[in-house]
């Protein structure tokens, strides 16, 4: 049967091949806006490795020079830092306390690369002192986490996720073994893994798991004036917003020429989601406009075409064609069309991950995006044929062998 | 003639309506979707007030230093701009102010986030803002430092000032300014005159800030006429090859390139002595293009029916002499006459969504509207798209045998 609308299909190519055309377009856009949104969701379902209830996040700007080479006044700054953790700690709302290179959610990121046996292993690290794990909730898989027993330890302990775990060590157990330095020869105390978290991602719920290092830090390093900016709180579930204004004069008492920005972890959440979100819905609404406008575009020429047709359609049904039969040919010669569209647009599409275009998503990702926009095409063409299907049958054979 | 055709496109446009209907959707969407994005582009880039010398104005706001195996790229500091980018020549006038950081206010206990740029006073000299009430403040309070600050009217609406805000003090970000004076709202997407608050960069918390190369500060420079900016490009490269580096041994490099909005938005290389303007603009004008091969595919679709249902009237005027000429003319007027319509529709559903999306704050303190130059785009794009999906059908209508198309056997 499929051979026998091939061979209408191809009596009629001209006006088939700008179907076709336009199906195909059509397939690449659904593609472009269901991949992304298939990305989103996949990454969405993933453990997220830390919990923002009642968490906040103050940034500090001591307002003083970044630059490795300038002068500055170093033991004061730490000597304030030290205080204003002191002062913030006293807060009957404050559960607990910890200071960090970057927050979930934050603009900051520290990313790094580890040569590890000749390959390049690509993670992102963060510095956190002791209190980091109580303020997140984060669970250990293996190991522990580090405290104030590793003063005295001869090297640095970092907890990692279990995906740079098995970037790093492989299947073995890593809790014990020394991180690979960055540059070898660099003067440096070496890294041991004391524990493994589940995950930590920091970019949020959209973002691609990634390797994970977190390296502890106490606030009296030096590490501490450059790169510390943030002091993360768990607060008495109930605070409000009226806490903050006390948050901050306590701490301009502290440190006059500071700057400080405050934010519930949830509201910067918010902002985050809202950036990743936004092009795709943007995308999303000009997509649905497009397809709407293909599919009323392509029941209208599915009912000229009938129109057209109606003498051989009488002719048919004189010859014992069923109404069903009817509409059966209508449907099936735009799906087969629809077919001739799809196959060539999802080729091209497949070149994307062998071109190695798009990183980080999985095959998985990419075959199911494919058969949801191939189904969303079918679907579309269908209910384009569906109307005229029906129209094609309203008119008697006898009518319609009569029919100019 | 034309008369005629003007009649009879008009009668066949209403035998069809369903035709017709989807056809002018398909246009006005198409249509509604170029003029939203030309009118945001147009928006952030055309020279609107405060910028309306935008012309002969360059900027610098990013720099980067580099050796062979580092890199550090950041916004210019208030070093270089102050010690390398005064006096070039041909610039008539030259500001220098941060790149804007979030400040915070609690007023009666409420939580105010303003974004707040410190300037010097010739800021106010090139940038014309529309100052509802006051004055900015001037070269000599930024001299002495004093703790005043010009804001915008929704500013001194959140700090709740009241109606007259001159002379009033605020509290932001821990220090106290009186108001001087209060401007109207300035675009979010306007990068050099935006902020909620602007205040003398004197009155910076440290003055860490005088020694930094690199980091926290821009700057714009008035050119006196157009023809004078590249050779200020040319006096700051090489004042910038000459300049003292902190650590010239791992960075031995200064780059920070002078160059307009539009030049910045594309500079996707730093390093690179010309900015990739011409790509970008390259890309919008494919981008259109891509974005409206679909459309103008559907609507040949539909024109090439709406044709092939005609293969009689078309084959009785072939018999009685119309060259494929006049008919190929023909059905491109009826096109027109479609797309004409659309434009219409489209340029009135532009008008709905761009203050819809003003309204809705997604971009903040955009005042989208159509203008004539974006209407006059609009109308030269749909009428591109008529000719463009007009011809492809009615040179395939203009090739029926008259003897086929009489007995309506076209394919």
């Amino acid at each position: 049967m499929i051979r026998h609308y091939l061979k209408l299909i191809w009596n009629r190519r001209r006006s088939n091949v700008l179907v076709a055309v336009e199906i195909f377009f059509s397939f690449l856009v659904v593609f472009a806006v269901v991949a992304t949104a298939v990305y989103y969701a996949s990454n969405f379902r993933r453990p997220l490795g830390y919990s923002i209830e009642d968490v906040w996040v103050v940034s500090i700007d001591s307002n003083q020079s970044r630059s490795p080479w300038s002068e500055r006044d170093e033991s004061a700054i730490i000597e304030t830092r030290q205080q204003l953790h002191l002062a913030i700690g006293e807060l009957p709302e404050v559960r607990a306390i910890a200071e960090c290179f970057t927050v979930p959610y934050g603009n900051g990121r520290w990313g790094n690369v580890a040569k590890i046996g000749g390959r390049e292993v690509h993670y992102s690290r963060n510095g956190v002192t002791d209190g980091f794990a109580e303020v997140f909730g984060l669970s250990l898989v293996q190991g522990r986490w580090f405290s104030r027993e590793d003063d005295a330890a001869g090297f640095e302990p970092v907890v990692i996720n279990e995906k740079l775990a098995a970037l790093a060590f492989g299947a073995g157990d890593p809790v014990g073994k020394v991180f690979p330095a960055d540059e070898p020869g660099e003067a440096q105390k070496e890294q041991r893994v004391v524990g493994v978290i589940r995950d930590f991602r920091q970019d949020g719920e959209l973002a691609l798991p990634e390797g994970y290092m977190l390296i502890r830090v106490r606030p009296g390093d030096s590490f501490v004036v450059s790169a510390l900016g943030n002091i993360v709180l768990k607060l008495r579930p109930g605070t409000t917003v009226a806490f903050e204004e006390g948050l901050v004069k306590r701490m301009r008492a502290v440190a006059k020429d500071w700057s400080f920005e405050v934010q519930p972890a949830v509201q910067m959440r918010e902002q985050k989601l809202r950036d990743g979100l936004m092009p795709l819905i943007a995308g999303g609404v000009i997509a649905g406009f497009l397809m709407l406008m293909v599919a009323s575009g392509l029941t209208g020429v599915v009912w000229q075409s009938v129109t057209q047709r109606t003498r051989e359609i009488g002719l048919r049904r004189a010859k014992g064609a069923t109404v069903p039969d009817i509409r059966r040919q209508i449907v099936g010669e735009l799906a087969v069309v629809t077919t001739l569209a799809v196959l060539p647009g999802a080729l091209i599409v497949a070149q994307l991950p062998i071109l190695g275009a798009v990183q980080g998503v999985t095959a998985g990702v990419f075959a199911s995006s494919l058969v949801i926009s191939a189904l969303c095409i079918y679907l579309l063409t269908l209910a384009s044929a569906w109307y005229p299907s029906r129209m094609s049958t309203k008119v008697s054979p006898a009518e319609a062998l009569h029919y100019e | 003639m034309f008369r005629s055709y003007l009649k009879i496109a008009i009668k066949v446009l209403l035998r069809r309506k369903f035709f017709t209907v989807v056809s002018l959707f398909g246009i006005s969407f198409t249509l509604v979707v170029l003029m939203v994005a030309t009118a945001i582009l147009d928006h952030m880039l055309a020279p609107y007030p405060p910028e309306v010398n935008q012309g002969r104005t360059v900027a610098i706001t990013r720099a980067a230093m580099f050796g062979e195996r580092t890199m550090w790229q950041s916004s210019p500091g208030f070093r270089l701009l102050d010690r390398y980018a005064r006096d070039l020549p041909g610039a008539e006038r030259m500001s220098v102010f941060t790149s804007g950081t979030q400040a915070y206010a609690y007023p009666n206990g409420s939580k105010v986030n303003l974004s707040l740029k410190r300037t010097d006073g010739e800021f106010w000299r090139i940038l014309q803002f529309e100052f509802i009430e006051g004055a900015p403040y001037t070269t000599e309070d930024v001299e002495s430092a004093s703790m005043v600050a010009v804001v915008t009217r929704t500013t001194r609406e959140r700090l709740l000032l009241g109606k007259t805000a001159v002379g009033l003090t605020a509290e932001v970000d821990g220090q106290r300014f009186r108001v001087v004076g209060v401007v109207e709202d300035v675009p979010r997407l306007r990068l050099i005159p935006f902020a909620e608050m602007w205040a003398p960069y004197t009155t910076a918390k440290s003055d860490s800030y005088k020694a930094e190369l690199l980091g926290g500060f821009n700057a714009i420079v008035l050119a006196r006429d157009r023809a004078a900016i590249p050779g200020m490009q040319e006096e700051l490269r090489s004042r910038l090859a000459r300049a003292e580096l902190p650590d010239p041994k791992r960075l031995s490099t200064l780059v920070a390139p002078l160059e307009s909005t539009f030049e910045a938005l594309a500079r996707t290389n730093i390093r690179s002595e010309r900015s990739q303007s011409e790509q970008l603009w390259l890309l919008m004008v494919g981008g259109a293009l891509l974005f409206m091969l679909l459309p103008a595919v559907n609507l040949i679709n539909l024109n090439v029916s709406r044709i092939m249902e005609r293969a009689s009237e078309i084959g009785v005027r072939k018999a009685f002499g119309a060259s494929s000429r006049t008919l190929v003319g023909q059905f491109i007027v009826e096109n027109l006459v479609l797309t004409g319509i659309g434009a219409v529709t489209g340029s009135v559903a532009s008008v709905v969504v761009l203050k819809a999306i003003s309204v809705s704050g997604v971009i903040p303190y955009a005042e989208l509207h159509l203008n004539l130059r974006i209407l006059v785009y609009g109308i030269a794009l749909a009428g591109f798209f008529g000719v463009f999906s007009g011809v492809l059908p009615a040179w395939r209508m203009s090739r029926l045998h008259p003897v086929q198309a009489l007995k309506g056997a076209a394919r």
